[in-house]
Order: structure tokens, then C-alpha cells, then sequence
């Protein structure tokens, strides 16, 4: 059996300066606030976007994440990572969105927003003729449909694991939940998305 | 073979498979495993499916924020810290998690008023024991204005007698 994960190599593993930036908005440096809004801004839109799929409302979840922390700051205590607070601020709102909008909702914006990925124009430029980019929005839809068909809390911990490349210990502690319990949601997560993006997958024989 | 990914724990030993896969495991993991995929089709199998669906959720790439996020959260920031105290107090208690606080106090309220509605006059019932145990709150207002009346009254017999003192001096 392979034991223990405590080897692996994360980017989030250096020194928690974000943390220091934080301690200097709280005595009053909006420089440093200036500074990890920089940083950490389209990092949380994105994450947002990926979990609610509807452009304008990512950015109005974003923008109450920063309020909220700003709004904190006179309180702030560096007990866990900076990206942590951040996430778990980001989280809880964006499942409370979820929460609270879904029965009224339906699907609705997910089928219709469609403004929230890259323009057409960059993808022509990368895409050289129009059959390749349709194969890349048809694949783009599959994607979002894949990701969108998770549960939210499935969700949470593929977005944060897989384009935040948090380690498990970080998810948890953003999550609010064990080890344990984050390495069982991303095991199921993983496994839907294999099954439902098997047939993008080429060359791969069982 | 034995494959440590068959176990009954899956969820933790694919972890392991998924940092393998993602590169996020030192050297000496990675050349554990890497002798592991060659003896194993399974875990093979599953590590190019996962690398694929990766390189798949590589594709979504959300568009940066719009030119105006930043200007708009300031603005944002300058009319909280503008707003009244009363109401940067509000919306701390608001996102101090006060809401089962709210709930709690709703549901004491309604509790009391419908108590209060079923024991109309303020009277508690006594289910046994002497009358004199369920004093009404009507019969402690009464005590208190009684009261209030013999000190008035004492207050009058004051001012009464200095009247007739001043009379008996003239």
C-alpha cells in the first residue's frame, strides 16, 4: 500500500506573504489591498465564473469577496493562508448563490451565458480555420456541461484542486470538511468527468 | 499484481495517482509509481484518462475581469466607509453570521406572543396547588398603585398637618 501524500510538491507551499500584505492593510496600507487585488482578482472571478457559469454575477460575487475583506480587515487574524480566507469567502458565497437561486433559476443562465470565455477573435487566432473552432466550442460546451452537471461541492474542490492547485489539506480547510472527506469528493468529481468526457478522450485504450 | 489503487480506501490512493498525474509529486514518488504504470495497465489506463480530461478542462479559459472591476469596488469601499455607523454596524452583524441569532429571537417572539394570546388578561393557570400561588400580573399592578395611593395619601396628611401648625402660629 502507498502511504501519505506529505511529499507533495504545491505552488502554494511558499511562505504565506499574502498573509503579511493583509496584516498591512489592517493598519491602514491600501497599497498592499491595491496589491492582493491585483494578484488574486481574476483568480476568484474565474472561480466564481467556473462555479455559477454567468459572467456578470462572477464578477458581482468577486466583488463582494474583495468587499468583504477589506470590510474585515480591522479584525483579521493570519490563523490560516491568506488564499484560504479568500477561497472560503468565495465558496461560501458563490454555493449560497447557488443555493438560494436554483429553484427560481432552473438552468436557465447556464444554458444562455455564453459571454464568459474567451472572445471569438482569440480563438481564431489560435484556431486557424472554422472547423477547428467549432470542434473547440462544442468541446468548451462539454466541458462547462460536465463541470456544471457536479454537485457543488464536487464542484468547489475540482475548481480549487485542478486550476487553483490547492493541496487537499487547503481544500479542506476552505471546504470546512477532513482530508479525507475532500480526497473522496475530488475521487467521485473525477471519476463523473472521466465518464462524461470519455468520448473527447482520444487515443486512449482500456 | 497487487495494485495499491484496488484498495478499499480508492479515494485516498487516487489522490495519490492524481498528484502523480498533475506532477506534484517529488522524484523519488514519482519514480515509485513510474515502475508502478508499467507493471499495471489499469492504473495506466486511468492516469492517460485522467492527464486527457485534464488537458480537456485545460480548454475552459474564463475571460479576465472587465476594465472597470476595480473602479467599481472602490467606489463600492468609499460608500461603505462613508455610511452612517449604524449602518456599517448592520451589515458587520450581517456578516458576522447573525442569522440564526435573527431566527432564534423571531421564533422566542412568536412563541411569547402566542402564549400570550392563549392566556389572555396575563393570567398564568394554576394546574393545582393553593390559588394564592398564581398572583396575576394584574394583581401586582393593583398592589403598586394601592401603594402608590397610601403614599399620597401620607403625603397629603404631611401637607395638611404643616397648614394647620402655620394657622395655629398666625
Amino acid at each position: 500500500m502507498i502511504q501519505g501524500d506529505n511529499s507533495v510538491v504545491g505552488i502554494s507551499a511558499a511562505p504565506d506573504l499574502d498573509a503579511q500584505l493583509m496584516l498591512r492593510v489592517k493598519e491602514g496600507d491600501d497599497e498592499s489591498f491595491r496589491l492582493l487585488l491585483e494578484k488574486y482578482r481574476n483568480p476568484v472571478i474565474h472561480f466564481a465564473y467556473r462555479m455559477v457559469q454567468d459572467r456578470a454575477i462572477s464578477e458581482e460575487l468577486a466583488q463582494e469577496v474583495f468587499l468583504r475583506v477589506y470590510r474585515s480587515r480591522q479584525t483579521y487574524e493570519p490563523t490560516a493562508r491568506f488564499t484560504t480566507w479568500l477561497f472560503r469567502i468565495a465558496t461560501h458565497l458563490a454555493l449560497n448563490w447557488l443555493r438560494d437561486g436554483r429553484k427560481e433559476r432552473g438552468q436557465q443562465r447556464l444554458d444562455d451565458d455564453r459571454d464568459g470565455e474567451m472572445p471569438a477573435r482569440e480563438v481564431a487566432d489560435r484556431l486557424p480555420s472554422m472547423e477547428q473552432r467549432m470542434v473547440y466550442q462544442v468541446r468548451l460546451q462539454e466541458v462547462r456541461d460536465a463541470i456544471a452537471l457536479l454537485p457543488d461541492k464536487q464542484r468547489a474542490a475540482v475548481l480549487m484542486h485542478k486550476y487553483e492547485e490547492m493541496e487537499y489539506a487547503q481544500i479542506a480547510s476552505v471546504l470546512e470538511c477532513s482530508e479525507s472527506a475532500v480526497k473522496s469528493l475530488l475521487f467521485r468529481a473525477y471519476e463523473s468527468l472521466r465518464a462524461r468526457l470519455a468520448h473527447m478522450v482520444t487515443g486512449v485504450e482500456r | 499484481m497487487n495494485c495499491p489503487f484496488r484498495s478499499e480506501d480508492a479515494s485516498s490512493d487516487f489522490s495519490l495517482l492524481l498528484d502523480y498525474t498533475a506532477g506534484r509529486l517529488d522524484s523519488q514518488r514519482t519514480a515509485m509509481l513510474d515502475r508502478h504504470m508499467d507493471n499495471c495497465a489499469d492504473c495506466a489506463a486511468l492516469r492517460v484518462e485522467q492527464a486527457a480530461v485534464w488537458d480537456t478542462l485545460d480548454a475552459w479559459e474564463p475571460m479576465p475581469a472587465s476594465i472597470d472591476f476595480n473602479r467599481r469596488l472602490w467606489q463600492r469601499i468609499g460608500a461603505m466607509e462613508s455610511a452612517p455607523w449604524y449602518e456599517r454596524l448592520a451589515e458587520s452583524m450581517r456578516m458576522a453570521h447573525w442569522k440564526p441569532a435573527f431566527t432564534l429571537a423571531g421564533a422566542t417572539l412568536i412563541i411569547a406572543a402566542g402564549f400570550m394570546l392563549d392566556h389572555p388578561g396575563g393570567r398564568v393557570p394554576v394546574t393545582g396547588g393553593s390559588s394564592t400561588a398564581g398572583v396575576s400580573v394584574t394583581e401586582a399592578e393593583q398592589v403598586e398603585q394601592t401603594l402608590e395611593d397610601l403614599q399620597l395619601l401620607h403625603q397629603f396628611d404631611s401637607a395638611t398637618a404643616d397648614v394647620s401648625n402655620v394657622s395655629k402660629q398666625m
